[in-house]
């Protein structure tokens, strides 16, 4: 194909891209380093009390001709930065602004960790067991599978935050068992939920994806070894898993990327109150700080973390890819 | 199993009062009504959000993938280095994390006065979904043989016009997979609908939020009616398009 034709198709895509993707990326970026605020100005005003008119001298913000206030834009550097960094001891909220980003990279970074073994080993071990069920369930038993998958995010936390909460059916069943636990109410149990949440949600991708895989297994390498005497376990490790290798580094990278978006079961599930993410900070600073600088500054420090976290699981890919084809 | 649990038990409650769902001891057979979904369909007119989502969702789709079979093809037919970085730079896109982008569209449209509209959602919604589409469908375009057009371009067609005639007849599986990913990226939208629209022009998802600090027992309740009412059509989705959307998840997989 030729040049102009392959811009030419790919024009609006393109254009689109850049318009909504590149360039608000760019704005965000020169918002961090920015700060506007109402141009102020002292005004003595007559106010009329029960003791007659007085004058007081008040601060309002200054109006230009057609009544609308002022701003003063300017730019502030790092400011913002040190703020969300909690690098800044302020005074009036010593515990306050402590650490934002940080928490919220932690838990993110712990979300990652925490879910990705699990939804990579249930997934292998519910491919491996799908193998054996009868035809006939099958369709069923994927479609099934795939639904916590496909459904909206927020219904499924809503969904898991409506069983586990208190007088859910969870918490019932436990209490014949004799625990009683109120889920939402301490630390542990609140992130234990968020990542209950992100394996049940992620499970069916690995699943659907290594049951394919397992698809294509060369049968006979497996008939070889079984000839040379191998038993299911060595089949498993030594002809099975190995083929099964760039599938696996291939949703942990997907899963990575999304994991660390985590947004969803933290409001739903917590509103911020034990556990947060790098997403949901730039967000609840954004919407409720009504601070879009400082929500900015979040928003460009959560584009660096995913950055250093992609980068080497890129490159790996990458010459997986260059090695194998 | 166990993966549709939560959904099922949702299910079950929405058509129980509060009192009954969550009554201490939890009751396994309780009085069924329907009144959480009327409160929420008639008296917090859940259709609005329903539409929304309908516009939303179709407009998405339709945008998404008219623009993206184009760049897909192109991608697929292209043999230049520009089509491998466009690639690359697109897979960076597909891993931002969307809130990095909210708040510049926040100021940005409240200063254009086009904030609370379907319509600039419907855009940003294409354009973030663009990275995935672009990659899907290009995988798709690459199965199909490049002698077909290239046999219309020698009979003296153009390259759009050979697209036209050729390609676009053999290319509707592979567009329909990737439109069913479309979709559920738009449906299932919940940061941008909600920063982005106010009540009534909101999608659904984004409309049920009232229910995740639920101040009344009857909002609680009529938000785990929305919850069956949004997952409806999912489960019918995934019942007819189950093939579909496995060989999406998988496609990506086999060809890196």
């Amino acid at each position: 194909m030729k040049l102009r034709s392959f811009l030419g198709f790919s024009a609006p895509s393109v254009a689109l891209m850049l318009l909504l993707l590149a360039l608000p990326l760019a704005m965000t970026a020169w918002l961090s380093v920015r700060n506007c605020a109402f141009d102020m100005e002292l005004a003595t005003v007559v106010q009329t009390g029960p003791f007659g008119p007085a004058k007081v001298t008040t601060q309002r913000a200054k109006v230009d001709a057609s009544g609308q206030p002022l701003q003063v834009c300017s730019f502030v550097g790092a400011a913002y930065y040190r703020k969300v960094l909690g690098l800044e001891d302020r005074a009036d909220a010593p515990g306050g602004d402590q650490n934002e980003f940080f928490g919220a990279l932690r838990f993110t970074l712990l979300y990652v960790a925490a879910t990705t073994p699990f939804v990579l080993a249930g997934g292998l071990l519910l491919a491996l067991a799908m193998n054996r069920v009868t035809q006939r369930l099958k369709g069923l038993f994927i479609a099934a599978s795939l639904l916590p998958f496909i459904i909206t995010p927020v219904v499924g936390a809503l969904s898991i935050k409506w069983l586990f909460r208190d007088n859910g059916l969870v918490p019932h069943l436990l209490s014949g068992l004799g625990i009683e636990l109120y889920w939402m109410a301490q630390a542990w149990s609140a992130q234990l939920l968020v990542v209950l949440y992100g394996v049940w949600h992620t499970l069916p991708f690995a699943f659907i994806v290594f049951y394919a895989g397992l698809q294509g297994v060369p049968q006979d390498s497996l008939e070889s070894a079984t000839l040379d005497g191998a038993n299911a376990w060595q089949k498993l490790r030594y002809v099975t898993l190995p083929h099964l290798a760039p599938l696996v580094v291939f949703v942990t990278l997907i899963h990575v990327m999304d994991a660390y978006r985590v947004f969803e079961p933290v409001v739903v599930l917590t509103q911020g109150a034990f556990t947060t993410s790098v997403q949901y900070l730039t967000y609840h600073v954004l919407l409720q700080e009504d601070n879009p600088y400082k929500a900015s500054a979040a928003a460009v420090l959560t584009v660096v973390g995913i950055a250093v976290l992609l980068i080497p699981l890129l490159r790996k890919t990458w010459r997986e890819q260059r090695r194998g084809g | 199993m166990l993966a549709a649990l939560p959904i099922l038990w949702t299910a079950v409650i929405s058509l129980r009062s509060y009192v009954d769902a969550f009554s201490v001891p939890l009751k396994w057979v309780a009085p069924l009504t329907l009144e959480n979904y009327r409160g929420l369909w008639v008296d917090r007119e859940f259709h609005r959000n329903f539409v929304n989502t309908l516009v939303v969702t179709l407009s998405v789709v339709t945008i998404s993938l008219s623009v993206g079979c184009l760049a897909g093809y192109a991608l697929s037919r292209y043999r230049g280095s520009l089509g491998f970085w466009l690639l690359i730079i697109a897979l960076i896109f597909r891993a931002l994390p969307h809130s990095t982008l909210l708040p510049s569209f926040h100021a940005l449209f409240d200063a254009l006065g086009i904030r609370n509209t379907l319509f600039t959602l419907v855009f940003v919604l294409v354009a973030i979904n663009q990275p995935f589409t672009i990659w899907m469908l290009r995988s798709f375009f690459v199965g199909i043989p490049q002698e077909l057009d290239e046999a219309a371009m020698v009979d003296g067609c153009t390259r759009m016009q050979a697209f036209r005639r050729v390609i676009i007849p053999v290319m509707w599986p592979g567009v329909v997979t990737t439109g069913l990913f479309s979709f559920l990226l738009a449906y299932n939208d919940f940061m941008l609908s909600s920063a982005l629209t106010n009540a009534d022009k909101m999608t659904m998802p984004a409309a049920i939020a009232g229910a995740i600090t639920a101040e009344s027992d009857a909002l609680l309740m009529q938000g785990v009616a929305g919850a069956v009412s949004i997952t409806i059509p999912l489960i019918v989705l995934v019942a007819i398009f189950q093939k579909q959307i496995v060989s999406g998840l998988t496609q990506g997989a086999v060809k890196g």
